[in-house]
This record gives structure tokens, C-alpha cells and sequence, in this order.
């Protein structure tokens, strides 16, 4: 049996070359599938009560995963793809479906919209520096 | 070789509940097959065994023999855990079963009834909850096919445990009837509806001191069939002739509208995920938050206009069976009138929009203070009060039914109606609900539209205030 690892919620995570985030959220929105290196990809807004963060779904994850969907995130990893700030699984990560709608979030802030800088105090961790907008740019809240 | 429980998707988590089954199954599997071991079990084996069995049962129907005479030989409880679980599988996990696995589960439904299983009521109802509205799928047909045979076939059986459960159905199949019966062309299920049209005909006719128990809603079910040539003779006897129905309190039809609907009828139609959806979005959801919840909630339960009949049942849900708490109430929480709101803008039919707006208001038409819940009849007020001035119309439109109903609900009873709208509105404003210059308000507001017959329905309306 599995054991069952820790999640950490949203606010906690900062990028890194680690695999090691696990966390519950819930997927507030998603964009369109495009084509990255003949693998699908599509982008979406997830959240959890603490945060925000712009998810990278890749593959099949990009059909399965729908807005309203609860998911569970094991080794996943917070970094740059392209110039943006992703969330994902990556290679060694997965996420899985545990739920729908019941669950509370908030769309502020939004890690994936914050401006990070190296910690001056530890190697290869890095700190939040500047907003650069409280929420989501591509997936702007609903009014 | 036991065939899988569920389907299941691509990156979906296989459920606990499923988990556990399947477990206590391999656990179990060699004492499984005869011969029985004849130990007496601890409360956790006895548990154990029976999560095995059912596991059993639902994949491996090859093997279903084998599997009931050992259910029967080791039930020391009145398969009441049994039961349990059966009933947890059908509300967790129904829409997700193999197909052998559904036909296992009517399968021993039926067993538990003719066992008179220790909450078989509560399996019988899971399984109608699981018909969904509006629903032309072989898969939703099926499923509506064995519960109207079920129910006629264990009909002595049924009423010799007087169970309830009789009248749970005839609730269902009503409500289903009157959105079929408005498809002009349904000739694949034709036999369904004819077989649906005569059990709720012999249970009116032959068992009406039970059908009473339902209540108003029965009569608001009814009307909505008048049009149908088997209901209209019921219609019409029930209001020219009510003594052929041989119960002997009921004189008149008013004895229904005295009498109030209770909860679990109203449930019937919403299924667990619906209940739970809009549980969580009036407990734990901030006004002015709902945004997106409402979007993922019509994706999945109101993408279509013939599915958006279920909106008539979720306003009797919200209204009758979601008393939210004072803590609740006075809290940021979105408030029952809002989500009444919104649902009022989907996409819909007339007769639906028509119907949607009777269930917001059926409980006003009758409401006594010492037989009724204030909190039934509280959101229609409040959306009508809150809507102005932004959604005038959504006031006055509104209003507008309030009147026509005053005017032509029951034309020989005038003066119930009038009676149970004063009360609403009296006890409304003496419980402070809204305060008395909102009501005014609106009233005023009511008096500059369509002048004719709201100045005389408000009049009558006013003096008796």
C-alpha cells in the first residue's frame, strides 16, 4: 500500500528543480489544447484555499481534466516552461481525478503571476519578490 | 475470475468504497466457495464478509447462486449492513458500474425485498434517484423499465410491509411522466410510459389513503398530466367526485392542499451529486463567489433544454428541503434566493420556466402557520424584494405569476388561495424577513404594471392583509 504523502497547500510552493510538490486543488478553468513538440498541451487555472496557480496539463491529462474537476498532485514540479511559471506533473509526477466542485478556492494570489528572486540566504530556493498582477491574466475571475 | 466493478477514466482515482470492497473480496475469496466455514464472526469479519459477498455478487454473476444462499446463511442482522452498502455503491458510484454490475444490483434489490431486507425502503429509493430527467439514453430507459417493474411485480410484497416506498415511486413516475409526455415522438419508449401510466393508475385508484401521504405535491404532479386522457378521469373525479376514491376523510380536494408535502418526496428527483452540489454552494460558498460553481453546475446537470425540466425540482429542493442555519443565514453565504434566481435565467421551455415558478410559490398557496415552514416560502419573497432595481423584471415577472395564480389556480376555491397567500405575506413581514417598506415597495412597483387585474387582485390581497 502506498503510503500517503503529505499535501502542501498552494501558498507553500515556490520553483524549483524538484519534483516533490504534492498537493489538492481544484481546476477553475481551461484553456485551449495546443501543440508543444507533437504533445498536446493546454493550460488552466487551479486553485486551493490558500492560492492560485496556472497548471500545465500534458498528454491525455489535456481530455481528462475538465473545469469543476478536485485533483490530487503527487511529485509534481513548479518551474519554467517557456518563460511562464507552470505547475505541472511532469515526468515523474501524476495527477489524478478525486473529486468535482466541493471544494472552496481562491483566485488570489496567483503564483504563477509573482516575480521570484533567488534567496539570498539559500541556494537554489527562491523568494517572492514582486506581484506582477494579483490575479490570473489569462484566466481573469468571473464576474 | 471476478470482472472489474467500475469504469473507470483516464486519470481518475479508483474510489476508497471500491477499494475496500474489492479487498475485503481477495481477502475473503477461498471462503467463498462452499463448503461455508460455520465460525460465528466477530462484528469486523461479519463486516468483511459481507462487503466480500456483495463484491461478489456485482462481479461475478456467473457465480450469483453460490453467492446468495451464503448471503442467506450468514446474515444474523436482517441484511441491514447488507443494505448499507448497497445503498452507499448506488448513491457513490451508480453512474459508474458496469453494466453487469447495474444488472447484478436490480437483481438483488429484488432479493432484498422479497427478504424484506432491513432497509431495503432505502435501496429502493437510491436506485429511483438514479433516473434522470429528460433522459432518452437505452442506458436511463433501462433503468426506468426495471423500477416500474419492480414496483408492479413486488406490489403485493410492498404494501404487506407497508412501506412508503409505493408512493415514493408513483412520485417519480409522475414527475417523469409529465416531461415525457410533452415529446411528440417518443415511440421507442412507448411501452414504458404505458407500463408507468398504469401503476400510477392502479396505486390512485386502488391505494389513494396511501397516495394522500404525499401531500400537496401530489396534486401540483397531477395537474401537470390533465392532458393526459388516463389522469384527466382521476383529475376529474378527484374535483367533482372525490368519494369514489373510497378514503373517507377525503371529502375534497383542499384536504390535499392542507396537507404539506414531506421532504424525502422532493429528494426523489435530485440525484445525490445534485444534492451535494448545491449543498455545498449554500453552505460553504460567499456570495459573490458563486460564479463558477454555477458555470460547472449547468456543464454537467443542465447542458440541455430537455434535461432543464430537473430545474422544476431543484427549486422544491432548495425551497423545501435546504433549511440553511441563523449562522448560515446571517453569514456571507450565498442565500437560497440568489441560486433561485439564477436558475430562473437557464435556458428552458415555457412549461418548464411556468412549472419552475409554481414550485416557488406552491407552498405560499396554502400556508398555514401551524401545519407549514416559514423558511418554504421565504426565498420567493426575498428574490422579489432583492431584485429591485436591478431585475425589475425578474420582479415583476414574478409578481405577475403570484397574481395569475390568485386569480386562477383554483377557481371554485378562490378564497383558500387568497387565504394562503395573505398568510405568506402576513407572517413573512411579522417574522421580519423583509421589512414592511420593501414590501411596500413592491407593491407599489406591481401597481404600475399591467393595472387591470393586478389593482383587483391587490385589493382583495390588501384587505386581508
Amino acid at each position: 500500500m502506498e503510503a500517503e504523502a503529505t499535501l502542501q497547500p498552494l501558498s507553500s510552493i515556490a520553483p524549483a528543480a524538484q519534483n516533490n510538490i504534492n498537493a489538492k486543488f481544484i481546476v477553475l478553468d481551461k484553456g485551449r489544447v495546443a501543440m508543444e513538440d507533437q504533445h498536446k498541451t493546454c493550460l488552466a487555472l487551479v486553485a486551493d484555499e490558500t492560492a492560485a496557480v496556472h497548471f500545465q496539463l500534458w498528454g491525455d491529462e489535456c481530455e481528462a481534466v475538465e473545469a469543476g474537476d478536485i485533483l490530487v498532485l503527487k511529485n509534481g514540479i513548479f518551474s519554467y516552461n517557456r518563460n511562464s511559471l507552470v505547475l505541472r506533473a511532469g515526468k515523474r509526477g501524476a495527477v489524478e481525478k478525486v473529486g468535482e466542485f466541493t471544494m472552496r478556492f481562491v483566485e488570489t494570489p496567483n503564483l504563477s503571476e509573482i516575480q521570484w528572486a533567488p534567496d539570498p540566504r539559500a541556494a537554489n530556493k527562491y523568494v517572492q519578490r514582486a506581484v506582477v498582477s494579483a490575479y490570473s491574466r489569462i484566466f481573469p475571475p468571473m464576474r | 475470475m471476478a470482472s472489474k466493478l467500475t469504469v473507470r477514466l483516464a486519470h481518475e482515482a479508483e474510489s476508497s468504497l471500491e477499494i475496500t470492497l474489492r479487498e475485503a473480496f481477495c481477502c475473503l475469496e477461498p471462503q467463498l466457495k462452499p463448503p461455508f466455514p460455520l465460525i460465528i464472526p466477530t462484528q469486523e469479519q461479519y463486516s468483511l464478509l459481507n462487503k466480500a459477498i456483495l463484491y461478489g455478487i456485482l462481479c461475478e454473476p456467473h457465480l450469483l447462486k453460490i453467492h446468495i444462499k451464503h448471503l442467506h446463511g450468514v446474515i444474523t442482522d436482517g441484511y441491514g449492513y447488507f443494505t448499507s452498502i448497497i445503498v452507499i455503491i448506488v448513491n457513490e458510484m451508480y453512474r459508474k458500474l458496469v453494466d453487469s454490475a447495474k444488472r447484478q444490483l436490480i437483481w438483488i434489490a429484488r432479493e432484498m425485498v422479497d427478504v424484506a431486507a432491513v432497509g431495503f425502503n432505502d435501496l429502493l429509493v437510491a436506485l429511483l434517484r438514479q433516473i434522470v430527467a429528460g433522459d432518452s439514453s437505452e442506458e436511463n430507459l433501462w433503468l426506468c423499465y426495471e423500477m416500474v417493474t419492480l414496483f408492479s411485480s413486488k406490489w403485493d410484497c410492498l404494501l404487506e410491509e407497508g412501506s412508503s416506498v409505493l408512493t415514493g415511486a408513483l412520485y417519480v413516475f409522475l414527475r417523469l411522466l409529465s416531461d415525457d409526455c410533452r415529446v411528440s415522438n417518443a415511440p421507442n419508449f412507448e411501452s414504458l410510459m404505458k407500463m408507468e401510466k398504469d401503476f400510477c393508475v392502479k396505486m390512485l385508484r386502488e391505494k389513494f389513503n396511501l397516495c394522500l401521504k404525499i401531500g400537496r405535491d401530489l396534486l401540483r404532479l397531477l395537474q401537470d398530466l390533465v392532458h393526459v386522457p388516463e389522469f384527466r378521469a382521476i383529475w376529474k373525479d378527484l374535483l367533482y367526485a372525490p368519494s369514489v376514491f373510497g378514503v373517507g376523510e377525503f371529502m375534497d380536494i383542499s384536504k390535499l392542499y392542507y396537507t404539506r408535502t414531506p421532504k424525502w418526496y422532493f429528494l426523489l428527483r435530485v440525484n445525490p451529486q445534485m444534492e451535494s452540489q448545491l449543498r455545498f454552494l449554500l453552505t460553504h460558498v460567499k456570495f459573490g463567489s458563486q460564479m463558477r460553481y454555477q458555470v460547472w453546475f449547468a456543464k454537467k446537470f443542465l447542458s440541455a433544454p430537455e434535461k432543464n425540466a430537473v430545474l422544476i425540482d431543484i427549486v422544491r429542493f432548495i425551497c423545501c428541503v435546504h433549511h440553511p442555519s441563523n449562522d448560515i443565514i446571517h453569514s456571507d453565504i450565498i442565500p437560497r434566493w440568489v441560486v433561485i434566481g439564477w436558475l430562473l435565467k437557464s435556458n428552458m421551455e415555457n412549461y418548464v420556466e411556468a412549472n419552475m415558478k409554481l414550485a416557488l410559490f406552491y407552498d405560499w398557496l396554502f400556508f398555514n402557520e401551524k401545519l407549514d415552514n416559514i423558511m418554504n416560502i421565504e426565498p420567493a419573497l426575498l428574490l422579489m424584494v432583492h431584485s429591485i432595481p436591478e431585475y425589475i423584471d425578474i420582479t415583476n415577472s414574478l409578481l405577475e405569476f403570484l397574481f395569475l395564480l390568485l386569480d386562477n389556480y383554483d377557481l371554485e376555491r378562490k378564497e383558500i388561495v387568497l387565504r394562503g397567500l395573505s398568510t405568506s405575506l402576513r407572517t413573512l413581514l411579522r417574522k421580519g424577513v423583509v421589512e414592511s417598506s420593501a414590501f411596500i415597495f413592491l407593491v407599489l412597483n406591481a401597481k404600475h404594471r399591467e393595472p387591470a387585474f393586478t389593482r383587483n387582485s391587490l385589493q382583495q390581497l390588501s384587505i386581508s392583509l
